[in-house]
């Protein structure tokens, strides 16, 4: 009677393939899910900053000042257009009609191309930081191009660089982020999915008839989870696909490690699910709370798109409590950089660590509950 | 009839906030999270591990370094004796600096002054940010080292509106505040809804004195109200902790946030009369979610996207909010932005309350 029985735990996992076959609307959501995030990610989110409408107010009318318009244009990244007159620039910002405005003074044309110095102002709509700090970063290809074309000479650099990026050499955005894309789908699925059908099990009272059964609650546990398992990482591995296949995304290192870091955070977070349906038992609560503890920190704390070292000290320590932040650093070094296990060995050891530990916490919380 | 409309409505209130646990995470939960998204993100790349690597007694190289680690955006990297491409490879820094064979004055009076700079672009917002940090840190070196000779005859004087210290806060707030009440409002009203179907309460409700429009307001109009309050408990949290100024009026936001949560919990509503349990009412709810937050500009400007998505974007209720907070809180209140805007997003909430009514008619017949 004691000890883990396979065979029952088997039972109970064929229990729960059915009803989630039986509900197939649900299995489409929830394999639709990470197809749609891919290719929103694939094909719409792009971090190279273009089309930034910038309303110019001409004031010197001369051939440099054209000439200096046409330069922004040219850039490919700012589309130009004459201020309304009256309004003025800045109005225009005010009801985000432009991105930034540039003003030119009455005699620039004379001065520059007289060989003197001269400021244009340049004024930034500061309510998009995401784009901001863009635009401001494009400005000094301007200005090295305005020295050559408006004052006649190149500018004299001294010393200057050159800039390798490895790994992703054309900074390609899709190779950035379509990799993360695991991380959020499995702090979605797998978290929210388990807490949910588990809350249901206590919903309905069905919970307490499985337990007056002979299988054992570890038994229970893993009929149940098992199969959520495989269902996430059918997700992944469709997102997988779509990043190959689709957006040409390159795998540099090796797939069993890759499949290790899945495994290691699908059952941290399967744990983490089936602790939050014990603890709250109902699914409107564990929704609320898989959310919070669980798809918002996998989207905004782990380094996905804000970098975990630009936070401050105390969030650098805090976020080494979240899985999602270890995998995600395992899987960017897989895919791009090819690492190995040796060179990845703090976020495996974490990810072990803390998988582990939720794994133990959803196993004692269960068994406690039901006695 | 009125009455127990109202009596209907005070109902469901209780209902939804009888559990402790409820009422902590409809109210506690979206100030606390506001407090440590707003706490732990910025747009601002920090602590990037640079290692510089020069022959010995390179004095201008050691300075235009000293430049780097002066500017508070890197961290020195200490190594031994590892080759550039390994101190990338191993994590252990984001970028590599490394000075001309020779030195760097010799090289720059021979005319070619040529550094490398390695980056890692696994992080890709990283990667930008080390270039542009570099272009800015080593014109100023050149300038310094070699006075108005270095300096570019052409300047910008750039001037930042609405938020001069470009703080992350002031940018990350509005969106996460409009995140915020857009998944509480969609997720809790189509599960609720799909809840009573579920547990078999719908019935009972059907079968009270009431007419269809009435239970549908009964049902929702408590949800707009809490998502009107969680609203309103964000943006001072916002104001309190963070200083994320409200210039513009208060009834522009108050209108604003009540055009959104009409919407959001129209949709909401329309998802649970198609839902037939709770899973399926939150991953469809999800399926609406994550694209509306994506398209909002949130995170990502909406320009930057490609042409069908921007038209997608124009359907997309978040979208509308988040501009207009925007433009509320930070920029004091353009009309001709809050009409547009306003407009659009009240118009949407006309729409989905009208596409909610007619479903939930059918469902009840």
């Amino acid at each position: 009677m004691n000890g883990f029985n396979l065979h029952r735990a088997y039972s109970i996992a064929r229990k729960e393939v059915m009803h989630i076959l039986r509900d197939p609307f649900t299995l489409a959501l929830a394999l639709g899910l990470p197809v749609m995030l891919v290719t929103f990610f694939g094909y719409a989110i792009d971090y190279e900053v273009k089309g930034i409408t910038l309303a110019v107010s001409d004031q010197d009318g001369g051939p440099a000042a054209r000439r200096l318009k046409e330069m922004f244009s040219s850039s490919g990244y700012f589309l130009p257009v004459e201020a309304v007159p009256g309004s003025g620039p800045v109005a225009m910002l005010d009801s985000g009609r432009a991105s930034a405005a540039l003003f030119i003074e009455p005699e620039f044309s004379k001065k520059i191309m007289g060989g003197g110095a001269v400021q244009a102002q340049f004024v930034l709509d500061g309510s998009d930081n995401a784009k901001g700090a863009a635009v401001v970063g494009y400005l000094p290809g301007i200005q090295r191009a305005a020295q050559a074309r408006l004052a006649g000479q190149a500018l004299r650099e001294p010393f200057s660089f050159e800039t390798r990026f490895l790994y992703n050499p054309e900074l390609n955005s899709r190779w950035f982020t379509v990799p993360g894309l695991a991380a959020i789908i499995i702090g979605l699925l797998a978290i929210l999915l388990t807490a949910l059908t588990v809350a249901r099990e206590w919903e309905n009272g069905s919970m307490e008839l499985l337990l007056s059964t002979p299988v054992r609650p570890l038994e229970i546990m893993v009929g149940k989870l098992a199969p959520y398992g495989a269902l996430v990482l059918a997700g992944v591995f469709f997102v997988y696909l779509v990043a190959r296949l689709v957006f040409g995304v390159p795998f540099a290192g090796s797939h069993l490690l890759y499949l290790a870091a899945c495994l290691l955070f699908i059952t941290a977070a399967l744990s983490q699910g089936l602790f939050i349906s014990v603890v709250t038992r109902q699914q409107q609560v564990a929704m609320q709370l898989g959310m919070i503890t669980g798809l918002l920190p996998s989207m905004l704390l782990s380094g996905f798109i804000f970098p975990v070292e630009s936070m401050p000290k105390f969030f650098q320590y805090f976020t080494m409590i979240l899985p999602p932040r270890w995998f995600m650093a395992a899987a960017r070094g897989i895919t791009l950089k090819g690492a190995d296990l040796g060179e990845l060995a703090v976020p495996f050891l974490a990810l072990g660590l803390l998988s582990a530990g939720m794994l133990a916490l959803a196993l004692i919380k269960f068994k406690t509950d039901l006695e | 009839m009125k009455r127990t409309l109202l009596a209907f409505i005070r109902k469901e209130l209780i209902q939804t906030l009888r559990d402790v646990r409820m009422r902590v995470l409809l109210f506690g939960a979206p100030v606390i999270q506001l407090t440590i998204f707003g706490l732990a993100l910025s747009t601002e790349i920090k602590n990037i591990n640079l290692a510089v690597i020069s022959g010995p007694g390179d004095a201008m190289f050691g300075r235009v370094a000293e430049g780097f680690y002066a500017s508070g955006w890197f961290k020195r990297v200490i190594y031994g004796s590892e080759a550039p491409f390994e101190l990338i490879a191993s994590g252990r820094a984001d970028a590599v600096l490394i000075a001309p064979a020779g030195g760097l004055a010799r090289s720059a009076a021979r005319g070619d002054g040529r550094m490398q700079l390695l980056v890692d672009a696994t992080n890709l917002t990283k990667a930008r940010a080390v270039e542009a940090y570099a272009r800015n840190i080593i014109s100023a070196a050149a300038a310094r080292e070699y006075g108005a000779r270095a300096e570019p005859a052409l300047k910008f004087d750039v001037r930042v509106l609405y938020n001069p210290a470009m703080e992350s806060s002031m940018f990350l707030v509005p969106g996460v505040m409009g995140m915020l009440v857009c998944l509480i409002t969609i997720i809790l009203t189509a599960m609720s809804l799909a809840r009573e179907r579920e547990v078999g309460t719908f019935e009972t409700i059907v079968s009270a004195p009431l007419s269809d429009a009435e239970v549908l307001l009964g049902k929702t109009v408590p949800y707009v109200l809490l998502g009107v309050m969680d609203a309103a408990l964000v943006v001072a949290a916002g104001y309190l902790i963070f200083g994320v100024p409200v210039r513009g009026p208060l009834w522009q936001l108050a209108l604003a946030s009540l055009a959104l949560v009409i919407t959001t919990v129209s949709i909401g509503t329309f998802i649970s009369t198609i839902a037939r349990n709770q899973q399926q009412a939150m991953l469809g709810g999800f399926m609406f979610l994550f694209p509306a937050i994506l398209m909002s500009g949130i995170m990502y400007p909406v320009e930057n996207m490609p042409g069908a998505i921007i038209a997608a974007a124009y359907l997309d209720p978040l979208m509308y909010f988040v501009r207009l907070l925007r433009n509320i809180m930070l920029k004091g209140g353009d009309l001709h932005v809050l009409w547009t805007n306003l407009g659009a997003l009240a118009l949407m909430a006309l729409v989905a309350a009208g596409a909610a009514y007619k479903r939930f008619k059918q469902t009840l017949n």
